[in-house]
């Protein structure tokens, strides 16, 4: 290392339009590659140099990396065989300092092996993100005007490679908001659909128990009815979060048999109508319908939550089933005539606890429905979807293979 | 008479709920499913008293809670989930008057009510001011809005919450530090530049000639004012 000597060769200096043309190519890059790429040839009038290095910090590992690297004139063909300014990017982050080093040898006759090595450290506000380094092979020496457009460079280059890891840093984050997001709903889903069965529950009960009012017996068959259903809420909840968290993990064993699925339907309307009075189904079952291999009771399930889907979703629709054979199986469809599902939603309507935004409060649910259904019908090795339109209904088609 | 009380929930089983025990206890008790519904029947209604969910979709309880305060002193009860502490701070804080937790028994909920009304005003003492009006400007408080004139003005949420200040100080001098901490808070009370800029622009929005301002006019060394007008406007006048 040694002290900067006299120049032996006269660069022009360097003119405003040139600082100005610097600056418009770093703001205008977004990483430090496209950065030098679009640098390297517009210095080299100012700034003559052979070699090129950049070795960056990497944030997680803080092992020194190789960022850029380009050989621009003499050192071209000697490939890995010249100096690279490995060991001088170390002592430059570790110092924090520009680092001068001139050959070691003045009469060596061969230009590659008289090195003149300018390393200069990428420190951006306090954090030293890495280093450049110039070689040149053989003459002219640094002159301290461009030592100082040196350091003036690796200011400028420190910036985009903060602006680089801000941004990588800031996907990175963005991820882990985005699973803590999911998280956080989830959370608050479940717990206002908890809450809210339950405080009804307390509610209701406990003004019948109010002894400083009296209510006639119809107010009081009223309470103890909304107590009932709500405590069934509360059932329905619980027993769907169990299977999710089963099925997920895939402690759900399915007892495969031989089924009739326009019996299955049958009994699976019917019970449907105690729930729901008012409810019109038009099944349309092809006969004969061949049989298939499933868990009857777990088919029964599917079907009944895509049919109470229905009633709660499209409350003024009747809802059609149909049923026919395909190749290798046979396909059940559930549809309504009701305000359908926003395209944007389709795609995410079969996730664990995912709701439609546009469902509202009014009309309760669990964002758990659909992805049993999924995960029952993958475990039979079937599919399932869903086809619709705004204002033109939606409709679950199933297949089911006829052998597992 | 009998209190007026409102309730407020978007669940139709805790509206029911409510209005079943409040009304056994003699209490006259309306509904609103929202907290925009519940704004308009705060000013039409004038109730002795709301209840009011923390939960809903659009605006909130707290946030319906604030604009209320804008207008009326009406006694209000936050019904908050139970465990959320926050909850309960924040409600104070926009200015409600109590908390029920939900769940809650029908008997502590009707204890609740009765003393809240107990330590409330009685019911000609409410004041509700649903309208402002200065010369040719009228603030609208349950709906946010400010008419100029019979036409819209719009206004910025921080330009809004300064001109509330004047109006509801209208007639007394206000210090720059003082609008500075009550609008952007107490971190911003010496950033006077922010207060003179954003007085220019209401002034640009609101007065017939900024140069020569009506509205909100500068006390020299001392402060701003909106100047006391006799055009004070009764909510019988609607808009």
């Amino acid at each position: 290392m040694t002290t900067i000597p006299a120049p032996t060769r006269v660069f022009p200096p360097v003119d405003t339009n040139f600082l100005y043309l610097i600056n418009k190519i770093l703001s205008g890059v977004d990483n430090l590659h496209g950065a030098l790429d679009a640098l390297v040839p517009v210095i080299r009038p100012y700034f003559i140099f052979d070699n090129v290095v950049v070795f960056l910090i990497d944030p997680m590992t803080l092992n020194l990396d190789v960022a850029y690297a380009r050989a621009t004139g003499r050192g071209k063909s000697a490939e890995a065989d010249v100096a690279w300014g490995e060991i001088i990017g170390s002592q430059v982050i570790e110092s924090r300092q520009s680092i001068l080093q001139e050959p070691q040898d003045p009469d060596e006759t061969d230009r590659l092996r008289r090195p003149h090595t300018l390393g200069v450290p990428l420190i951006s506000q306090t954090e030293t993100l890495g280093a450049i380094i110039f070689i040149r092979f053989g003459s002219p020496q640094y002159t301290p005007e461009q030592i100082a457009f040196a350091e003036f460079l690796a200011d400028q280059l420190a910036v985009v490679a903060a602006r680089e890891n801000l941004k990588s840093e800031n996907r990175r984050l963005e991820f882990q908001y985005r699973t803590f997001q999911v998280q956080e709903d989830f959370i608050s889903t479940l717990s206002h659909e908890l809450r809210t069965p339950l405080g009804f529950i307390k509610g209701y009960t406990t003004t019948l128990l109010r002894t400083d009012a009296s209510w006639d017996e119809q107010t009081k068959l009223e309470f103890l009815t909304i107590i009932d259903q709500e405590t069934d809420r509360l059932q329905d909840l619980l027993s769907n979060l169990l299977d999710s968290a089963k099925l997920q993990s895939g402690q759900i064993m399915m007892d495969f048999q031989v089924v009739r699925l326009d019996a299955l339907i049958k009994d699976v309307i019917l019970r449907s109508r105690l729930h729901h009075p008012a409810l019109v189904v038009e099944a349309d079952v092809e006969e004969p319908i061949k049989n298939i291999q499933a868990d009857p009771r777990r088919l029964a399930q599917i079907l009944e939550n895509l049919i109470n889907n229905a009633v709660k979703y499209a409350p003024d629709s009747p809802v059609m089933v149909k049923i026919y054979s395909a190749p290798n199986g046979v396909i059940t469809e559930v549809s309504d005539h009701g305000p359908g599902i926003p395209e944007k939603y389709q795609a995410k309507i079969f996730d664990r606890f995912f709701r439609v935004p546009e469902s509202g409060s009014s009309v309760h649910g669990s964002g758990l429905g659909l992805f049993i259904c999924k995960q029952i019908v993958q475990a039979h090795n079937g599919t399932i979807d869903l086809r619709s339109r705004v204002g033109e209904g939606a409709t679950f088609r199933i297949f089911l293979p006829d052998r597992l | 008479m009998s209190a007026r009380i409102l309730v407020v929930d978007d669940e139709q089983l805790y509206r029911h709920l409510l209005k079943v025990n409040l009304e056994t206890e003699g209490y006259e008790v309306s509904a609103a499913k929202d907290g925009e519904e519940a704004l308009e029947m705060v000013s039409s209604r004038h109730p002795d008293l709301v209840m009011l969910d923390v939960a809903m979709p659009k605006l909130d309880g707290f946030e319906t809670c604030e604009r209320i305060r804008q207008f009326s002193d009406v006694p209000v009860i936050m019904l908050t989930a139970r465990g959320e502490e926050q909850d309960r701070v924040h409600g104070l804080n926009v200015g409600a008057d109590d908390y029920v937790l939900k769940p809650f028994s029908a008997t502590e909920l009707v204890a609740r009510v009765r003393a809240v009304l107990r330590r409330a005003k009685t019911t000609s003492q409410i004041i509700h001011k649903r309208y402002f009006s200065h010369l040719n400007l009228r603030i609208d408080f349950a709906r946010a809005e400010v008419w100029k004139s019979d036409h819209p003005v719009y206004l910025s949420a921080t330009e809004y919450r300064l001109l509330i200040q004047f109006a509801q100080h209208s007639g007394r001098i206000l210090a720059a530090e003082e609008l500075l901490s009550a609008v952007w808070g107490e971190s911003y009370r010496e950033d006077k530049e922010i207060l003179w800029v954003s007085i220019a622009r209401l002034r640009q929005k609101l007065e017939d000639d900024p140069h020569n301002p009506q509205h909100i006019v500068t006390r020299s060394g001392l402060g701003y004012m909106m100047p006391a007008s006799e055009g004070v406007s009764s909510d019988e006048k609607g808009l």
